[in-house]
């Protein structure tokens, strides 16, 4: 049976007082996807903070590869790629710039040319020399995802990847997303309604203010054609 | 261990070369800072060494916090710390590579102000500035240390960047006495070896800062 990448139990999260997450159970094993649906505020950011290691749960335990993110190596991150909804892109550094100082950051040998391929594969390699303040949404969205994937992690955690991309954009992530999974990594992403990708067995859930539970409504599924449509 | 260093270093001096915000606010506040000394207290008379050893510790306490934010700022822009606390870099590391930086913004504003210091209070551009040397290099080690500690955690705070001279003075205050005194006396045309207990202070908490801040970063730098 394929690794267990994350396993998460009854994680909670309250910010003072009020909680935000409750009762959170998710288990995910190398070359499975889930994507985690729910509407606006019930917590979708703040989960993929916790399950990438950036904020501790208040309650309940988390691991990475069979490692609690706080006593995990600094080099196990190198496993992990995550998108947010920041870009966290550095907006003074061209897209060029800032795809080098990732792979640097990452070791990866070559890091020019690893960048340029990164920016060819999402379609960024004419705007490689332009500052990250001057891309379009999308374009900081495309360039994002290349960072959150350009070490290839065995862990991808994306939150809402497919906002404020058209429909070449949607292609590329479901593409992206694919490739990922055939070379056995895990995913998961966040959206706010149900969506399918085509060839991606994807395990859904509806995160809710009482916890994650396994999405039932078949029939309320999209595929991107969909999710185009409402975008 | 300090694998990651390099890019960082490299990434935060790029953005300053491109900018110059860091150089132009740092140098502009800290001669502004000497200037007004040099209005209050007049430029000549007997305690001419005192009072320009004064207002260059007063002038680089403020480069010192000023250096630290600046330093910090690019990584909060954008969420870009995530982005590094979320690579294969040990936290100490970002520290080490924060520290360098808040070092050369402070040491830029230090010689822009040391220069200023020569001509209002009519300095001997020589010996006494050449003996100065080693009392700033100690000076910016202990304060870009403490201040690039404390900066992580004003940042996370509203108004984080108004209490962190609050927080740095206080704690800085040893070194500080140690700082202006040795550079009192050597602009007094002391030699070095007359201020050799005063440097060694410094050194003593240079080292302190410098391990506190290795230690205690990555227990300041993640979120809640």
């Amino acid at each position: 049976m394929a690794e267990v990448v994350l396993q998460a139990q009854r994680i909670a999260k309250f910010f003072g007082e009020r909680p935000v997450l409750y009762g959170l159970d998710l288990t995910l094993r190398a070359g499975q996807a889930a994507v985690i649906v729910g509407r606006n505020g019930v917590g979708k950011s703040t989960l993929i903070k916790i399950l990438c290691g950036l904020s501790p749960p208040s309650a309940g335990r988390l691991w990475l590869f069979g490692q609690e993110p706080r006593s995990m190596a600094a080099q196990q991150f190198r496993r992990v790629g995550v998108l947010l909804h920041q870009s966290l892109l550095y907006p003074r550094l061209t897209c060029r710039e800032n795809m080098e100082f990732y792979s640097e950051l990452f070791a990866i040998p070559d890091a020019g040319a690893h960048a340029r391929r990164w920016l060819e594969r999402v379609g960024l390699q004419r705007a490689a020399d332009e500052l990250v303040s001057a891309l379009s949404r999308g374009m900081e969205q495309r360039l994002g995802i290349a960072r959150a994937m350009l070490a290839d992690p065995d862990l991808i955690l994306l939150d809402e990847p497919f906002a404020a991309m058209d429909a070449d954009g949607v292609a590329l992530v479901s593409s992206l997303v694919r490739e990922a999974l055939a070379r056995e990594a895990a995913v998961i992403f966040t959206a706010h309604a149900p969506l399918e990708i085509a060839g991606v067995d994807l395990r859904m859930f509806k995160l809710e203010s009482n916890g994650l539970t396994p999405f039932k409504d078949e029939g309320r599924r999209g595929s991107l054609r969909n999710l185009l449509r409402r975008n | 261990m300090l694998e990651g260093f390099g890019p960082i270093l490299r990434k935060d001096l790029r953005l300053e070369v491109r900018t110059g915000e860091s150089t132009v606010v740092l140098v502009s506040i800290s001669v502004l800072i000497l200037v007004v000394m040099v209005l209050a207290f007049g430029p000549a008379g007997a305690r001419r060494a005192e009072v320009a050893a004064g207002a260059l510790w007063t002038a680089l306490i403020f480069a010192g916090t000023m250096g630290a934010t600046r330093a910090l700022l690019s990584e909060r822009e954008s969420g870009c710390l995530r982005g590094l606390l979320l690579s294969p870099v040990e936290p100490a590391t970002i520290y080490a590579a924060k520290l360098s930086v808040a070092m050369i913004f402070m040491a830029q504003a230090g010689i822009a102000v040391l220069v200023v210091l020569v001509l209002f209070f009519n300095l001997d551009f020589g010996g006494a500035l050449l003996r100065l040397l080693p009392v700033f290099l100690l000076g910016i080690v202990g304060l870009a240390a403490l201040c690039t500690l404390l900066a992580t955690v004003s940042g996370r705070v509203r108004a984080g960047a108004m209490l962190l001279p609050v927080m740095v003075v206080p704690l800085f205050a040893p070194a500080l006495i140690a700082g202006s005194k040795a550079s009192a006396a050597v602009l007094a045309g002391q030699p070095l070896g007359a201020v050799i207990t005063w440097l060694k202070l410094l050194g003593a908490f240079d080292v302190l800062f410098v391990t506190a801040g290795y230690l205690l970063f990555e227990h300041v730098i993640f979120e809640d």
